[in-house]
């Protein structure tokens, strides 16, 4: 981990995480910042990234570093947390039921997740999953169904839709191009929390011979 | 560089990018220009194209109202300006104007613009020594737009169509 990967590469990343997950790109252009759910379940982020490993809070905060390099270490966390906050609000969708049921689905994932304990690759590739998921869905899915589109069928279909769920399922579809930065901003916020100073996790084989004794066969 | 320059660095870049994306959130601007407007008026650097206003004030006196603010948001690109958003809300009210009714949509428009203007003008206070102009100040053109949007039993009284525009 070098120092400027540390105090300018990855707060600057998750600060353009931060700022690119709130541009909604309609008819008129609006930042959206986090709401305080999200922040909260962002916190909850935070904690499944630490306990996993993936973030080592002891490389950038302890009492023996330097004031300034604390500071770093805290901006570092700080932005960590704020990026994680606006990447779950991106893929939550804007309304209806979709919405509540994505933010109590994340909530439950994050809680499931905090309890099943992963190391590091695993909480990256679990991350990539449920993200890339919940883009398909919102991005392709509800914003496929929602789109206006010219053919009488989909017309149809789409009032049909809308009527039979009160109006519940179909969202506000923003320009396409909120499609592409979502899926940058998503990347992006994976590749910061790759680039998280890290715990190796001690594989088995590490383990001294006298400690693997006691362990039950694998 | 040395650790601790590298650190310093680092820490005045995430405190000044923070600080945009806080000013960006707060602002809402809906263009680079906005942005970049924005920005060059918290160094104090921004400045109005004085050609396009002058021109936007030419079209004004001529009651050429759209040709007017044209040229107003061409000298003003960023919105930052509270003297031309000020021709821009007088415009608004000028073209919206009548003696029968007023236009009801071109004064919620003058109405936007009066209320940018009162935002952008130090302490709230505007007043433009414009002898053409029958409302000097930013409060008169408020209170006239939302005079003229408020129906009240003085809009049937027939003598109305006797008053004149300012």
């Amino acid at each position: 981990m070098t120092v400027a990967r540390e105090a300018i590469v990855l707060p600057s990343l998750f600060l353009t995480v931060l700022l690119l997950g709130g541009l909604r790109i309609a008819d008129t252009t609006m930042l959206v910042p986090p709401s305080p759910y999200v922040l909260l379940i962002g916190v909850l982020l935070v904690r499944v990234v630490v306990r996993s490993g993936a973030l080592a809070p002891g490389q950038v905060l302890a009492a023996a570093r330097p004031t300034l390099a604390n500071l770093n270490g805290a901006a570092l966390i700080a932005t960590l947390w704020l990026g994680g906050a606006q990447t779950l609000a991106l893929l939550i969708p804007e309304s209806g039921v979709p919405r509540l049921v994505f933010s109590v689905f994340f909530l439950v994932l994050l809680l499931s997740t905090a309890a099943a304990s992963p190391d590091r690759e695993r909480l990256v590739r679990s991350l990539a999953v449920t993200f890339g998921a919940a883009y398909v869905l919102k991005f392709v899915v509800l914003h496929g169904l929602s789109a206006p589109d010219a053919s009488a069928f989909k017309r149809v279909l789409l009032e049909l839709v809308d009527a039979a769920t009160a109006g519940a399922l179909i969202q506000d579809v923003p320009h396409p191009i909120t499609a592409y930065i979502a899926l940058l901003t998503v990347a992006l916020y994976l590749v910061g929390v790759f680039l998280l100073p890290h715990h190796e996790r001690r594989s088995r084989e590490a383990l001294p011979e006298t400690f693997l004794r006691t362990l039950p066969p694998a | 560089m040395d650790d601790t320059a590298t650190r310093a660095i680092g820490l005045g870049v995430v405190v000044a990018y923070a600080a945009l994306i806080g000013w960006l959130y707060a602002r809402q601007p809906q263009t680079l220009a906005q942005v970049t407007g924005g920005l060059s008026a918290i160094a104090g650097a921004y400045t109005v194209d004085e050609q396009a206003f002058s021109d936007g004030l030419r079209f004004f006196r001529n009651d050429q109202f759209v040709e007017a603010r044209l040229s107003l948001a061409r000298a003003d690109p960023a919105v930052r300006d509270a003297r031309t958003q000020f021709y821009i809300a007088y415009s608004y009210y000028r073209q919206g104007w009548g003696r029968m009714y007023h236009d009801d949509r071109l004064y919620a428009e003058g109405l936007a613009a009066i209320d940018r203007a009162i935002a952008l003008a130090p302490g709230g206070r505007l007043v433009v020594n414009d002898p053409g102009l029958g409302m000097q100040s930013a409060e008169e053109v408020k209170a006239e737009l939302e005079a003229g949007r408020r129906l009240e039993a003085s809009d049937f009284n027939p003598m109305r169509v006797f008053t004149s525009r300012k």
